[in-house]
């Protein structure tokens, strides 16, 4: 599964009640809609750093790093652990 | 610059504190030498964008230094700042820019020069004009719809507060506050306003870190913060360490009521503090105060006694005037409370005459609240549809009507569900139009246009099955609710 599917499931399930619909596009904005807010940011970040086993110290808690899928994804990417591993 | 006087002060510190830091953001500090300058440089510019006292600007409250410091700029050029949520939506920030008549929309930039947008609607018929030479600053209700209320806050209003805070905390210039709320709360009267009043030191915490709890509490720990004000989120947040401790002096808790749980938390958390239950409205600022024993207090804090200065009337359901203990509407007259809202239309339902017909207005809180044999006041809760929602007040059936807006919906009904982190989160159960495929993220977009953030459902539930419905027709909102609670 790519990546951005894995973020998708993740926001399906635990954002959006499991509602998949095709508006959810990789630059739907997730923080301007209300779909994460501040606790969901913290829940989503905690989920990333264990997942993709990313420092939870090396991320900055920007929203505009997690505005969409597109963004989250190239975060992970981003990261010196997931890109070394 | 909610007054005049205090500009006063910020002058005085600018020379005889003018090394002491009166502003942390992030890594940035700034001293009261640095914030008079940069509120120079930034009054220069609003001078030069044709700015004058003739019309209000408006300012949208982006937590950051250079926003004080462009507040500061606005008072000293004598014009008058609205100051609304940043995450307002922007036909919202259009219509109550209109509405009190704003020349510009400013935000700060990190260079020291404000970005601006000229406003150039019609005022519409209805809003009072904002008097520059009698308020300096205008909040907006936290308008859980695309409408906020404009209230604005009377210089004489923010002397008083002033003075009373100032002596009830006993807050000297020694003093280090953390600025947790964003700018437009009147919560920020106390933990900015008052503090730079005082020469006092006041520490801001970015949208980044309000949800994180290592964060806040490094900024507590790290900056000495002697005064500690926020909703309950904040404490569950500094106190989830069990290890922490911290210095702070004064705790006040507001906005809803602190969970029983989180008290032995506080005490743990800070060995050294008076613990304070503060109850108050944008309209009136802070009108009730408690001071919390922890070695007595039970499940539910008061709100304790009528802070020095102000009356507290409780009414029955006939209006009449409740004089022994007993349960009834609360209804306030505070020496910090507005003039008004700007739209006066609206002040009749919820500004009363006094009961003995002496004296100002006083202002109904739309809280049910009991007065105890010993004088103190416990709430009991809402008497409408009105609900905390991560410390700002919001009312669900204003939420539902911008869902049922959209021209695909039915019936939407928005229920609040108690939520341990935010006090309560919204749902929304949503029946949609015969034929339509609307989705639950089309309808955030157009809730978004016009609701702040915190207003935007959590969840929203859409599909073609109307909506449960009780005996006389309405949205079944204990079913919906119950239904969401089960899970």
């Amino acid at each position: 599964m790519d990546l951005e599917t894995q973020i998708r499931d993740y926001i399906v399930s635990e954002f959006l009640s499991g509602e998949d619909v095709p508006d959810l596009t990789d630059d739907f904005d997730l923080i301007e809609n209300g779909v994460v807010d501040s606790l969901g940011l913290v829940r989503l970040i905690s989920h990333l750093s264990k997942t993709y086993a990313i420092p939870v110290d090396d991320i900055p808690l920007l929203p505009s790093n997690f505005r969409d899928i597109e963004h989250i994804c190239a975060f992970i990417r981003q990261s010196p652990v997931a890109a070394s591993g | 610059m909610p007054s005049s006087r205090l500009l006063g002060h910020l002058a005085e510190h600018a020379v005889n504190r003018s090394r002491s830091v009166a502003l942390v953001c992030g890594d940035r500090e700034v001293t009261y030498g640095e914030l008079s300058g940069l509120a120079e440089r930034y009054a220069a510019e609003l001078t030069a964008l044709g700015v004058t006292p003739d019309r209000p600007v408006c300012v949208p409250a982006h937590k950051s230094i250079d926003t004080i410091a462009l507040l500061i700029a606005c008072f000293s050029v004598g014009t008058s700042a609205l100051v609304p949520s940043s995450e307002l939506g922007p036909s919202a920030l259009r219509t109550i820019c209109e509405q009190a008549r704003c020349s510009h929309v400013l935000t700060a930039g990190a260079d020291g020069r404000p970005k601006w947008t000229v406003v150039d609607g019609a005022a519409p018929e209805g809003f009072e004009p904002v008097d520059p030479s009698r308020t300096k600053v205008l909040f907006t209700t936290s308008g859980s719809t695309g409408t906020p209320k404009i209230v604005p806050v009377p210089e004489s209003a923010f002397d008083n507060f002033a003075e009373w805070a100032t002596k009830q905390f006993a807050l000297t210039a020694d003093d280090v506050s953390l600025s947790y709320a964003p700018f437009n709360f009147d919560l920020s009267l106390l933990d900015v306003w008052v503090i730079l009043r005082l020469g006092g030191r006041v520490v801001l915490v970015e949208p980044a870190a309000s949800a994180d709890g290592g964060r806040l509490r490094r900024l507590v720990a790290d900056h000495g913060v002697t005064f500690v004000q926020g909703v309950p989120l904040l404490y569950q947040l500094l106190t989830e360490d069990e290890t922490a401790t911290f210095p702070t002096r004064t705790v006040v808790f507001t906005g809803e009521a602190l969970p029983h749980r989180l008290l032995p938390r506080l005490v743990r958390a800070f060995p050294e503090a008076r613990l304070y239950n503060v109850f108050g409205c944008t309209e009136t600022n802070d009108s009730f105060i408690h001071e919390v024993d922890p070695a007595t207090a039970g499940p539910r804090i008061p709100i304790g006694r009528p802070v020095d200065g102000v009356e507290a009337v409780l009414l029955d359901d006939d209006g009449a005037v409740i004089e022994e203990p007993g349960t009834g509407e609360l209804l306030v007259r505070t020496p910090f409370q507005t003039s008004g809202y700007l739209q006066s239309a609206l002040n009749d339902k919820v500004f009363r005459p006094a009961p003995d017909g002496v004296g100002g207005p006083f202002y109904r809180t739309g809280d049910m609240a009991t007065r105890n044999a010993d004088g103190t006041f416990v709430l009991e809760g809402r008497r409408d549809f009105q609900v905390k929602v991560r410390g700002i007040r919001t009312n669900v059936l204003e939420v539902e009507a911008v869902l049922a807006s959209h021209p695909e919906v039915e019936a939407a009904a928005v229920v609040a569900v108690p939520d341990d982190a935010a006090g309560h989160r919204l749902h929304a159960e949503v029946e949609r139009k015969p034929g339509s495929g609307l989705t639950s993220l089309k309808l955030r977009g157009h809730g978004a246009q016009t609701l702040p953030r915190h207003a935007i459902p959590s969840t929203i539930r859409i599909g073609d099955a109307p909506l449960p419905r009780t005996s006389t027709g309405k949205p079944d909102r204990k079913l919906i609710k119950e239904t969401v609670m089960k899970g």
